[in-house]
């Protein structure tokens, strides 16, 4: 049995540079075999961690973006903020890092089925939803109506357009960015904004976001007057990580552990935790 | 009954050494947890030129000898908190590896743990307890000659149970008795009774020694270093607290400060508490405390962990009623 620490060494397949700072890494097992699959026959339950790392530097966990059906790779998209994530974009394509995980829970798909759904993110936290958003569009029918709002803070920030006008077709994508430049036909000001303006079914609509605390806590006050209660909401949550496995204790939000019962939480489950 | 006469005791220490590494573990500040999760162990090497990476080999056997009836308590619950939810291979290839021989004068009725205890009695000598089908095996090879007593000639002669005489931890260790009480009391205070963390946050000074003497606190970091010459790299795990200001930051972007999810003192000493006490009973029934009473011996500061636990039940008591 694989020690539980011990980490797969992947092979870097292609580098997209979305920004200044940020970068897709698409990742492939070192002797080319697909990566395994979980009992639904996914890499990863959209919304699940993996840590992602490189010997001399350490590890750090991203929510991968890639299509969750796609064993062939699995796509990061990095932000440079720290050591790890400096370390990481120096490499090039060929370049070999090492790999852990899928890690925790991710978003609940069976528990979305059926139902009209929301998703909401910010910034870097697009990459969760991305996954999410690829394997909604691979099963679109089990799903009813489908909106996405993803804001910025410039639309030099607001990652994958690419992929987003492939998305477009299928479900509805609402972008919005702070600072709008000259060639830009999108919204501005903040997703809560957007939000305001849709039209829902709350009595049957699930909310996935990914982003940063504040935008959670504002939207959290404009869905319980629309009629969606907390229950319903669900937010991965960004924590320090070291082990994964619910041990080295890092990632404590009062009574969770974010790396084996998150990162995705329904707001009834961590509302009430002290440490946010 | 075997028994072992106090005068003998280093011939028997003599022997011990000739089977296997010995640790006499009696008088330690730092606890047993030491010598299977160290505080600093390199679990991965990784060499760059052959891309090979080899992990930590299993130690050869050792004996750690001397350990309090507490200690070994502590042992065995960190055995069950290394085995959840995934075994920690690391911890078990040395616990797998290690006997280990209690020394007590406190009289108990069940074993806390440990392979073998000698277990005081009144005329300078030690019963040896076998504990363990390990413990027996281990006694067998090593072919000590014990004096023999007849059976049932124990019981009058063991010492007084000395917890009640001492003054460590005493009331704590009644409070421990009902791990969900402690669960409600410490989970309210922190509303409840903000004043007591107040104060704490105040006297705390965020050096984090309570976690590294206490048996029971397994939180830890990984860093990666590497040789001069570039080529081999070391990943390696060491003990953290969660007391200390970087525990939950994480990094924030050029320019940008980043967060921390227990941004001061305050957070982060009630974390310490609310990992004992509350999360720990939470997962497995009980508080993670066996109060052993090196939190309170060694805090700079002199918290009593003990006097804050039953002020804040004082205060839960009175406004529960």
């Amino acid at each position: 049995m694989q020690n539980i620490y011990e980490p797969i060494p992947v092979k870097i397949q292609k580098i997209e540079i979305y920004s200044g700072d940020v970068k897709l890494f698409r990742m492939a097992k070192l002797d080319g075999s697909p990566f395994p699959l979980n009992q639904n026959g996914l890499v990863f339950v959209p919304g699940q961690f993996v840590l992602a790392g490189l010997w001399g530097y350490g590890e750090s966990p991203f929510g991968p973006a890639s299509h969750p059906n796609d064993s062939s790779c699995i796509e990061v998209v990095v932000r440079k903020v720290g050591q790890v994530t400096s370390a990481l974009h120096s490499l090039e394509e060929g370049d070999e890092l090492t790999l852990r995980g899928p890690y925790g829970n991710g978003y609940p798909i069976d528990f979305f089925r059926e139902k009209d759904v929301i998703l909401i993110t910010g910034g870097c936290g697009i990459p969760p939803i991305a996954s999410l958003v690829e394997y909604i569009i691979s099963n679109r029918s089990d799903f009813g109506e489908v909106n996405l709002l993803y804001g910025a803070t410039t639309p030099e920030d607001l990652l994958m357009k690419e992929r987003m006008n492939e998305w477009k077709r299928r479900i509805n994508v609402t972008l919005t960015v702070d600072k709008p430049a000259c060639n830009w036909d999108g919204n501005t000001g903040f997703v809560t904004d957007c939000l305001e303006h849709l039209k829902i079914n709350s009595a049957n609509t699930v909310v996935a976001m990914c982003g940063p605390g504040p935008m959670v806590d504002a939207i959290e006050n404009l869905l319980n007057p629309m009629g969606i209660p907390d229950r319903r909401i669900f937010v991965s949550m960004e924590r320090k990580m070291q082990c994964g496995v619910g041990r080295c204790q890092h990632c404590v939000c009062g009574d969770k552990y974010v790396c084996v019962d998150g990162p995705v939480f329904n707001l009834d489950e961590i509302d009430k935790a002290w440490d946010k | 009954m075997k028994i072992l006469e106090e005068k003998r005791l280093n011939i028997f220490l003599d022997k011990l050494g000739k089977q296997a590494q010995l640790f006499d573990v009696r008088e330690s500040i730092l606890p047993p947890k030491r010598y299977f999760f160290p505080s600093r162990e390199i679990t991965f090497t990784f060499d760059k030129k052959s891309k090979s990476l080899s992990s930590q080999k299993a130690p050869k056997d050792f004996i750690l000898f001397g350990i309090s009836l507490k200690d070994l308590e502590a042992i065995t619950y960190l055995d069950e908190i290394m085995q959840k939810p995934a075994r920690d291979d690391f911890y078990f290839n040395k616990r797998d590896k290690s006997i280990l021989i209690g020394l007590t004068g406190k009289e108990f009725n069940v074993a806390p743990g440990g392979d073998i205890i000698l277990r005081k009695l009144k005329n300078d000598e030690y019963e040896v307890v076998v504990v363990t089908k390990k413990g027996e095996k281990f006694l067998k090879r090593l072919d000590f000659p014990f004096t023999c007593l007849p059976a049932g000639k124990e019981e009058k002669d063991r010492v007084e149970y000395k917890i009640s005489k001492s003054k460590t931890m005493v009331e704590l260790h009644g409070l421990l008795s009902d791990p969900e009480l402690l669960h409600d009391a410490v989970k309210w205070s922190w509303q409840g009774y903000p004043e007591i963390w107040d104060k704490l946050a105040g006297e705390c000074l965020n050096c984090g020694i309570c976690t590294y003497v206490c048996p029971l606190c397994h939180c830890f970091s990984v860093e990666d270093e590497m040789d001069l010459s570039g080529d081999e790299c070391r990943r390696c795990r060491k003990w953290d607290a969660c007391t200390l200001p970087e525990f939950a930051k994480v990094a924030g972007g050029i320019g940008r400060p980043g967060h921390s999810f227990h941004k001061g003192v305050k957070e982060r000493y009630y974390n310490w508490f609310y990992h004992k006490f509350v999360r720990g009973y939470l997962e497995f029934g009980k508080s993670q405390c066996v109060t052993c009473g090196r939190c309170k011996k060694y805090c700079p500061a002199r918290i009593d962990i003990e006097e804050v636990l039953l002020e804040i039940m004082n205060r839960f008591k009175k406004i529960k009623n």
